[in-house]
């Protein structure tokens, strides 16, 4: 499946995510089974289909990894397993993980946060170096072996963000307390 | 009912909406193209989800069951709704309410049973297949006739929950056109009422269960980003603090959830005391009431809304906790909202209000009736589903609440569809086998957010036999996940090499087998529903006219793009239903319109192809025709 083509959309990494749900929801009204009421009754099998195909396509749009990962396999780049790591790359990761565990460890919230941006913030560097390596692919072919590695890269980020994410969950104060901004 | 409208047999049977409430249910329908409510002859929209079983097979729902609830304690059932789709041995199901529970023997399903009415066990389902029927007959005494009907469950309900709640619908005899999610339906109430696009968050404090929702409204389109809750935290959960707090003051040695030292009925008593206190300060600041006390004498109770705010403040803590995460889902900020919408009963209660205000930095939306609007929202969802015409209005884009999974090595699950997936939905993964000549696999089936699957909702275990025993890892199982409209789930496992394959219909062990739902159907007959076959005839019937007149239609306008000998098929299969509904056999109609289904999957398929092409940018017509036409030569 190709998700980009079954939501009409370009196929590229820095997608316009708001111009991707209009698209998504767009064509779901034309789409979704509840809207085939006037149809003959095959269309409502069919409408079902389609309309997980298109909900599908737009998780692995919305996911920068599942997009990426895409990206790569659409373009036939696309390998099994990770490949290896630059030895300073897993090096900084390594010292992030042990900060975040001490953070955790001690109950510090702000700290947590502060790990999670950045991280957050390198995980933005690394998506636009990917969008980068995809435009510079079509020239050249050897843009895509960079791509594969920023990848693999965005993957230790996400993972870290979510593991902060659910420490700050763990850490935050209670329910009751009005919500940020 | 108004004089004018004289009951006609002949009436087109109108499609309502219901909101089965764990404390009140309302049924709606639209009017004059507005939902409204239908009350009882007294003027009266809430119908008490409380439902009395006698002996003598008499069964009582509503307003007169609840006022004789304290003569008959445990042969009256109330709050049913916190038992669907639980097992015997669930946590929540032990708890509350003065309930004589039927213990499964051994080797039988795990499924809640009541003991009512002395002998009589009855299961959650049927109980609010009662109230729903009670329901439908208000509902036709109003309208003459009743089509199909949109039921409401909370957003959060897992998977066994809503197969219970639709089982109850067609044990009522209903048909069930959608379950929709209680937020989802008091947004759509609202949004149509307002005209207005942006962020929202539902907040939904019911009886029994607490849900907040996000959405966006965009051009008629009710997208739900994100929604999180608690299946196990309502208004009744405060009734309970009041209750225990009764008990502790006036000397009654335990609580309310060890009935075993407290009276049935006493229970029951207190119970009602304890809302009613909880509605009065409302608009007060204490309350006091003449109680039983532990020594057979009555004592004052006192209750200042202070202390019963005290007692409410753990349940918002809760509730809180859930409104953050569905936010986080969002990806949204508490800035960016719109507005905030209040659903439930309980969120009359001025500390619940204040408690949103200061969570989300402003006050929120209370025009609407909460007790009212989610039957509202559904009543508009029936009538869309129900009417055939084309029609440019709403389209409701619904999520599953919680992540679904199978457990594999280790006991860890391995997440299939992450929560707040939009619905329908489908996603496969492949696993292999761990040990040589492994010649099945067992696949169980869990819903939740922990990583073990003893930690989440389990909600069906089967096994794909017949494997030929080949070396670890060399056997290939593919898993597919697809939930329907409805946010049902259905699991379909095929080992790739051999070709073995199984399709589950995920039946919980908490719930009904459709043999037993069918067998509760066949009792209902011998109790006075005969004309259930009858219904269900003349509703086929009109169905076939419905479909035979849409397809027709089509394939007059589109002939061109009828493949080969399609359109013989297609007429040959639309005079057989035609045929069919002359007749008298309801089943003959059913499997005519299944064979028209078949017939017409294709063509539907390039008329909506058409129609994408269409959709996407404005290409004009003849240009889209002519890729199509290539298009199906190639592959069709």
């Amino acid at each position: 499946m190709d998700p980009f083509a079954l939501l009409g959309i370009e196929r590229r990494f820095d997608v316009d995510l708001r111009a991707v749900e209009r698209a998504h929801r767009h064509l779901s009204r034309v789409v979704h089974p509840d809207r085939q009421g006037s149809e003959p009754p095959g269309a409502r099998a069919e409408a079902l289909g389609r309309t997980a195909s298109l909900n599908e396509a737009m998780r692995i749009v919305r996911d920068p990894l599942r997009r990426a990962e895409t990206l790569l396999s659409l373009a036939g780049a696309a390998r099994d397993g990770e490949g290896p790591m630059e030895q300073s790359f897993l090096a900084s990761m390594l010292e992030l993980r042990e900060a975040l565990e001490d953070a955790k460890d001690a109950r510090n919230l702000s700290r947590v946060r502060a790990l999670a941006e950045t991280v957050l913030a390198r995980a933005e560097a690394t998506k636009a170096e990917l969008t980068q390596a995809f435009r510079g692919a079509d020239e050249k072919p050897a843009m895509l072996d960079v791509a594969r590695a920023r990848l693999a890269e965005l993957r230790f980020f996400m993972r870290f963000a979510e593991e902060a994410s659910l420490a700050e969950d763990v850490l935050s104060e209670g329910g009751g307390a009005p919500l940020e901004g | 009912m108004t004089l004018l409208e004289i009951f006609d047999p002949l009436a087109a049977p109108r499609a309502i909406g219901i909101d089965l409430g764990t404390t009140n249910s309302v049924v709606a329908c639209v009017k004059n193209e507005r939902p409204e409510p239908v009350a009882d002859c007294n003027l009266e929209v809430l119908v008490p989800s409380v439902v009395s079983y006698r002996e003598g097979g008499e069964i009582i729902v509503g307003a007169r069951a609840l006022a004789e609830a304290s003569a008959f304690p445990s042969s009256t059932i109330a709050s049913v709704k916190r038992f669907m789709g639980r097992g015997a041995d669930d946590a929540q199901t032990k708890q509350a309410g003065p309930y004589e529970l039927l213990a499964p023997d051994a080797g039988e399903a795990n499924i809640v049973r009541f003991r009512v009415a002395g002998d009589r066990a009855i299961t959650p389902v049927e109980v609010s297949a009662d109230l729903l029927r009670a329901l439908r007959r208000r509902a036709e005494d109003e309208l003459g006739a009743v089509g199909g009907v949109v039921i409401t469950v909370p957003a959060y309900f897992d998977d066994a929950q809503r197969q219970a709640t639709k089982d109850a619908g067609r044990l009522a005899g209903l048909e069930v056109l959608r379950l929709l999610n209680e937020p989802t339906a008091a947004a759509l109430a609202y949004g149509l009422d307002k005209k207005q696009n942006g962020h929202f968050v539902v907040f939904d404090l019911g009886g029994g269960t607490f849900d907040v929702t996000v959405l966006l409204l965009e051009d008629g389109v009710f997208q739900v980003k994100s929604t999180g809750g608690d299946s196990a935290l309502g208004g009744d959960d405060m009734d309970h603090a009041i209750a225990e707090d009764i008990f502790r003051t006036l000397g009654w040695s335990g609580a309310p959830t060890s009935p075993a030292t407290i009276p049935a009925a006493v229970v029951r008593l207190v119970l009602d005391e304890a809302r009613k206190l909880k509605h009065a300060l409302t608009t007060r600041e204490s309350a006091g009431e003449l109680m039983l006390d532990a020594q057979g004498g009555a004592s004052m109770y006192e209750l200042t809304r202070t202390r019963f705010e005290a007692f409410v403040a753990p349940l918002l803590e809760r509730a809180g906790a859930a409104c953050r995460r569905a936010l986080k889902d969002s990806g949204l900020k508490a800035s960016e909202l719109d507005g905030i919408i209040l659903v439930g009963g309980a969120t009359r209660v001025p500390a619940v209000r204040a408690f949103v205000e200061r969570l989300f930095g402003r006050a929120p939306l209370t025009d609407i009736d909460p007790d009212q609007v989610v039957a509202l929202g559904a009543a508009i969802q029936a009538d869309i589903l129900a009417s055939h015409e084309k029609r440019d209005d709403v389209l409701l884009l619904d999520v599953i609440p919680l992540s679904l999974g199978i457990e594999v090595g280790g006991g860890v699950v391995d997440k299939i569809l992450p929560r707040n997936t939009t619905v329908p939905t489908a996603a496969r993964a492949t696993y292999t086998t761990q040990e040589d000549k492994q010649t099945g696999f067992v696949i169980h089936v869990v819903q939740g957010e922990r990583e073990l699957a003893v930690d989440c909702r389990s909600l069906a275990t089967f096994t794909l036999k017949g494997i030929p025993p080949l070396a670890a890892g060399l056997a290939k199982l593919e898993v597919t996940f697809r939930v329907d409209e409805n946010g049902i789930l259905a699991v379909h496992a095929k080992e790739l090499t051999t070709g073995v394959e199984q399709v589950v219909e995920v039946k919980p062990s908490y719930g009904l087998d459709d043999e037993a739902v069918e067998a509760m159907l066949m009792a209902a007959l011998d109790h006075g529903e005969e004309d259930l076959l009858l219904r269900k005839l003349a509703e086929n019937r009109v169905e076939a006219h419905r479909i035979a007149a849409a397809t027709e239609k089509a394939v007059t306008d589109d002939a061109a793009l009828l493949v080969g000998a399609e359109g013989e098929r297609i007429g040959a299969a639309l005079a057989a239903l035609r045929a069919a509904a002359e007749g008298n056999d309801a089943t003959a109609i059913h499997a005519a319109i299944d064979a028209l289904d078949k017939e017409t999957r294709a063509f539907a398929g390039r008329r909506m192809d058409r129609a994408v092409a269409l959709a996407a940018v404005g290409k004009n017509v003849a240009e889209v025709e002519g890729s199509l036409a290539t298009h199906d030569t190639t592959s069709h």
